[in-house]
């Protein structure tokens, strides 16, 4: 446990950084979740809200830029202090792109027809858990300051790549039965990129997590899965 | 990574029977800009007290353990301080020139050291020494006026020509912007940055962003000891020692 600091109001202001940003991760989760359900369950009723929660989360994303240049004018941190709030900075852009993300698939829900078929989002729906997890977990790698498990998700997301790929065969499986179909396939195919830019950002968050834990970027590149590499 | 100017080695100071120096390692590149920082009384100012043998004039002080400038005993009792000190100059926390011209103030060091034979010579060091600490174009015209008469921060710049008119390989500078405003402050940094291409520099600092600002490598004294040693910009984003970050960070309690 890290001494206090002698400035109590500094000690507040890092604080109140951390408990912001833990705020929108969590929010950027349901969001995650949220618009994951309203696909797989086609439920049109959720778009608006999930839109709405959008707001928010970019809301935090200033308040927090705000309280960052508050600290670096203030305070000019060093060392841990440093890395925490460039640190917050870098995470706090990652959770906004995610949340556009989600957003984007929120709206993707509209056009689909109630009566899909579960061949069709089985593969999606696990792709989305994964992303969803991977979210979780790194987001609790933050809140703990866990370097190994900063680096398992980093290492898993090539498990995000492969269900994409997975997932955008079944669709293009279905797509090529019946031309009918290609009108909302091809939302469904943006739907199942947009997660695995999720997971990307997701492995950014990693990134952050370990030079925030330990000051040195992780060495060598990630490994990536099949729809990366061809 | 340039040469290594001075070495210490299990460097002791002793005050009587009050320890101030435990066992202190430390190198110190050519050429480059090392900050000492750490809270008040660790015994970085008696560090860089050793380096010209300042402590020479506290009766009560000892200095145990090696230190070295080119491979030359520092400590040796044989050695000719005056001449050690025309190669190590100091600048202090305040400026303190002398109550002479602003002439006399730099061509004092060069005449006792028998430098500048010839007034024409003594012309140009006073002249390449002001120019040197950045000060040539704001005195050139009153070189016969008290050092006393500048600002705080010309003043403290006249110490460094002061310094450097003896043509030194290193300069130790114990806190030398502690009692100049912002703006006198960046001339003096900016200054050191130049003078570094020529000489060594040891600067002893309470101002954290100073020593990020001008320092290549910095070390870490507390209590008497060196806690820890190291590039810079490593120490100030990721130290290894737990102290070190305490310290920097604002939490030392």
């Amino acid at each position: 446990m890290s001494n206090e600091h002698t400035v109590k109001s500094y000690e507040e202001e890092l604080q109140f950084l951390k408990d912001s940003l833990i705020k929108m991760g969590s929010l950027t989760e349901s969001q995650l979740s949220d618009a994951m359900d309203a696909v797989i369950k086609v439920d049109k009723d959720s778009i608006d809200k999930i839109i709405k929660s959008d707001e928010e989360i970019n809301k935090f994303r200033s308040k927090i830029d705000t309280q960052i240049m508050n600290l670096l004018v203030k305070r000019a941190p060093m060392a841990i202090d440093l890395r925490e709030t460039i640190s917050s900075l870098k995470i706090s852009q990652d959770l906004e792109r995610i949340g556009d993300l989600s957003k984007s698939n929120a709206k993707k829900v509209k056009p689909l027809p109630l009566d899909l078929p579960d061949e069709l989002l089985g593969n999606l729906k696990r792709l989305g858990e994964l992303v969803i997890k991977q979210l979780t977990d790194v987001l609790d790698s933050y809140v703990n300051k866990n370097f190994d498990k900063a680096k398992e998700v980093w290492e898993k997301d090539e498990q995000v790549d492969d269900l994409t790929y997975i997932a955008m065969e079944s669709v293009i499986d279905f797509l090529s039965k019946d031309k009918k179909n290609l009108d909302f396939s091809t939302h469904l195919i943006f739907a199942t990129k947009n997660l695995e830019r999720a997971g990307d950002h997701i492995t950014n968050i990693a990134e952050t997590v370990c030079y925030l834990v330990k000051g040195e970027y992780l060495k060598g590149s990630r490994p990536k899965g099949k729809v990366i590499q061809e | 990574m340039n040469n290594i100017k001075i070495k210490s080695k299990n460097l002791n100071v002793y005050y009587g029977d009050k320890q101030a120096l435990f066992d202190v390692n430390l190198d110190l590149n050519e050429k480059e800009v090392t900050a000492l920082i750490g809270p008040s009384g660790c015994g970085k100012s008696t560090f860089i007290r050793c380096i010209n043998r300042m402590n020479d004039v506290i009766d009560i002080c000892k200095v145990t353990g090696n230190i070295e400038m080119d491979g030359m005993n520092i400590n040796d009792k044989d050695l000719d301080v005056v001449s050690l000190r025309e190669r190590v100059g100091m600048v202090f926390q305040k400026p303190n020139p002398f109550p002479k011209s602003i002439y006399d103030n730099i061509s004092y060091g060069p005449k006792i050291h028998g430098k500048g034979e010839t007034k024409s010579e003594l012309n140009q060091i006073v002249e390449n020494s002001l120019k040197k600490s950045a000060l040539w174009e704001e005195v050139k015209d009153r070189l016969d006026e008290p050092g006393t008469s500048l600002s705080g921060g010309q003043q403290q710049r006249l110490c460094i020509a002061r310094a450097i008119s003896v043509n030194p390989e290193v300069i130790l500078m114990d806190e030398p912007c502690s009692a100049l405003d912002p703006i006198a402050t960046a001339k003096i940094e900016e200054l050191i940055d130049e003078l570094k291409k020529t000489y060594t520099i040891v600067i002893v600092t309470h101002s954290m962003a100073q020593a990020v600002r001008v320092s290549q490598k910095t070390g870490f004294f507390h209590l008497g000891k060196l806690i820890e040693v190291g590039k810079t910009e490593k120490i100030f984003k990721n130290p290894d020692n737990k102290m070190t970050q305490d310290y920097i960070t604002g939490r030392f309690g």
